[in-house]
């Protein structure tokens, strides 16, 4: 078994988008299905957290910059650990979760070399 | 990474099955948060407090992805919290105000925290009725801002539960929103002087949510059950108060008495089932026993209109069957209404009873005379209504003629099934 | 103080240093910054290099799979820091920085666990 990091990269539309209470309810749920299906089925190792919006770089020359006049495009919202015998397996659990369901991709990354 | 594990599970607050947030938590939370805050800061800041609830909820949200905190109300009322005054810092009148009151930013953020306990909460959300049925606003706005506020619904669910153009609630809440700032309207609670008729118009808003949402409910809009959940939850909230009258526990059992039905209404595949056809099984029996109770108690010798519109709910409520239905009663109680309060669509609804009461002719006649009146021409049913009285007095041609351009008429999906329906039973005659 | 995510975006572990001695030189130095960083407690997780092995999944549930095209958007690693605020959090990420010499390195606060924000 191998462990991945799910990177969850927010489109700028969707961080735009003011969804009503009930439509953050209905997100709200399918996240806490999903994040209990993992726990149940064992592939969920952390379910992780979510990152502020707010976003500095430090480049090579150390200057300081907000990140958003690097790259505007996503920005990573949050991870999670997860663990799965090979990246095919890791790939299938990432569509199962409401990340691309709510607009937004999942970046899958091996932990470690 | 592997003592990385140990040093998160205790700050992620969750246990190995992750808590589960309770129903409707973003919309009630939303209308605690607007009228705690709104106490607190002012009717002339709600758009900005609207604003930064918003966020906050937003916030929550995306964090609680990763699972959801022990105490969630706490966490999104802190983020809230931090967002108005950070909004506030900036707001230089704000600034003026609290130098003037010898108040400091401290001061400011421990009076928001005692706002936001739970015994003021409570209170915070009657003051919150009150607001929101200003006299200074027409019912429709009223009844808007109050389903935006105090129930926290969004413009485009308050637009399809009310059967309203989205653009046309936006317009109602802004306007209400804008006059109560204007005028900035105090969130204390009504003078003795004032008291009746502010009560009055909060009952009126209560009446017309609840109606609202049930005339329309069970159609292809799921939030127009909430909208009826919400008025009987503000009801409550109201006969609760110091402020209860008899009428307004009288209009909480009309609210569950209907609630208690809501689950005969529709049969499987979504269409209508008249009253005389519903299983009467499906009804909810406790909501009726706590309908019931709440009558009891809003016994005076005043009654109102909710009084009279509670007990002919309570007889359908009761009745074994259809036929058991003591029709004598609810003529009974639709002439007290009428003396009361008259109104077209009391008139409509006593025929119909009159009709059940084995005056079918009587009944035609007085819906043929409030027809030529004119009175009762937006409203939609009538030619269902006629139809069905036709078949009762054994004028089937005439009835199918009323179902006919019934159907004509733009209608909701689940009653244009009940009335096909009706009409095919005639072909296999 | 509050947590912060460092996102290393491009190559930053310093991989291309090709003597064994530079190599070694560098271990040295990245294990100083670690000791350093847990004796002064603002090391809360060394992380890990995030490894070539990599896919986007994207709202169609189309795949990109194997080693991804766009390096830009790729994130080469990470590691989790304890400051008092952003300001600090990105002192520290110079400190990284030095060690690792190239690519960028993204600041951010968590959120759940901002407790008094």
């Amino acid at each position: 078994m191998a462990r991945y990091m799910f990177l969850y990269r927010e489109s700028p539309e969707q961080l735009q988008h003011q969804p009503s209470p009930e439509e953050m309810q209905q997100v709200m749920q399918l996240w806490t299905n999903w994040m209990q299906q993992g726990a149940q089925a064992g592939w969920l190792i952390d379910g992780g957290d979510a990152l502020k919006p707010e976003s500095r770089s430090v480049d090579a020359s150390l200057e300081v910059s907000d990140t958003a006049t690097i790259e505007a495009k996503e920005v990573v919202g949050g991870y999670s650990l997860i663990e799965a015998a090979s990246l095919e397996e890791a790939i299938e659990i990432a569509k199962g979760s409401p990340m691309p369901h709510s607009g937004g991709s999942v970046e899958v990354r091996l932990v470690g070399h | 990474m592997s003592d990385r594990k140990s040093e998160t599970d205790s700050d992620l607050e969750f246990d190995s099955q992750p808590a589960e947030l309770v129903e409707n938590f973003f919309r009630h939370e939303s209308a605690r948060m607007v009228a705690t805050l709104t106490r607190t800061f002012g009717v002339h800041r709600m758009q900005l407090i609207e604003d930064c609830i918003q966020t906050a909820l937003v916030e929550a949200m995306r964090s609680w992805r990763h699972g959801v905190p022990k105490n969630p109300a706490g966490w999104v009322h802190r983020v809230a919290k931090n967002r108005v005054l950070d909004a506030l810092r900036r707001d230089a009148t704000h600034q003026k105000a609290l130098a003037f009151a010898h108040l400091d930013q401290q001061s400011t953020d421990r009076m928001v925290d005692e706002s936001f306990e739970e015994s003021q909460i409570e209170d915070s959300l009657l003051r919150m009725i009150f607001v929101c049925c200003h006299p200074l606003l027409d019912p429709g706005s009223q009844v808007a801002i109050t389903l935006k506020t105090l129930c926290g619904f969004s413009i485009d669910e308050i637009a399809s539960g009310l059967l309203l153009p989205s653009e046309t609630v936006k317009k109602r809440v802004q306007r209400a929103r804008k006059k109560l700032a204007e005028a900035d309207i105090s969130t204390d609670l009504p003078r003795d002087d004032e008291l009746h008729s502010r009560v009055s118009a909060v009952h009126n808003v209560l009446y017309l949510m609840f109606n609202e949402g049930y005339s329309a409910s069970g159609g292809e809009s799921v939030v127009r059950d909430d909208i009826c959940e919400e008025a009987t939850r503000l009801c409550y909230l109201l006969c609760h108060s110091p402020f209860a009258r008899p009428d307004s526990k009288a209009l909480l059992a009309l609210h569950v008495f209907h609630a208690a039905r809501l689950g005969g209404r529709m049969d499987d595949s979504g269409s209508s089932v008249l009253l005389e056809d519903q299983d009467r099984s499906l009804w909810d029996q406790r909501l009726i026993a706590i309908a019931k109770h709440w009558l009891q108690l809003s016994r005076t010798n005043t009654p109102s209109r909710f009084h009279f519109e509670a007990a002919i709910a309570q007889e359908h409520c009761v009745a074994e069957s259809f036929d058991a239905t003591d029709w004598t009663v609810i003529v009974r109680c639709y002439d007290r209404l009428i003396d009361l309060y008259d109104s077209p669509v009391y008139r409509l609804n006593r025929a119909i009873a009159i009709a059940h009461n084995g005056q079918p002719q009587q009944a035609l006649e007085q819906l043929l005379s409030l027809k030529s009146g004119g009175q009762l021409e937006s409203y939609q049913l009538l030619d269902c209504v006629l139809g069905r009285i036709n078949e009762m007095c054994g004028n089937i041609d005439v009835a199918i003629q009323h179902y006919e351009s019934f159907l004509a008429s733009s209608i909701a999906p689940h009653q244009r099934r009940l009335v096909e329906a009706r009409l095919a039973s005639f072909d296999r005659r | 103080m509050s947590r912060f995510m460092f996102l290393q975006h491009g190559d930053c572990q310093g991989q291309t240093k090709s003597t064994p001695e530079q190599q070694a030189e560098g271990m040295k130095a990245w294990q100083a910054w670690m000791e350093d960083g847990k004796k002064e407690g603002w090391l809360l997780d060394p992380g890990s290099p995030l490894g070539s092995e990599a896919a986007i999944v994207r709202p169609d549930l189309s795949v990109t799979d194997g080693p991804l095209v766009e390096a830009k958007e790729v994130v080469g690693g990470y590691t989790i820091v304890e400051a008092e605020n952003i300001d600090a959090a990105c002192e520290l990420a110079k400190r990284t920085m030095k060690l690792a010499g190239s690519g960028r390195i993204e600041v951010r606060e968590f959120a759940c666990f901002g407790e008094e924000e």
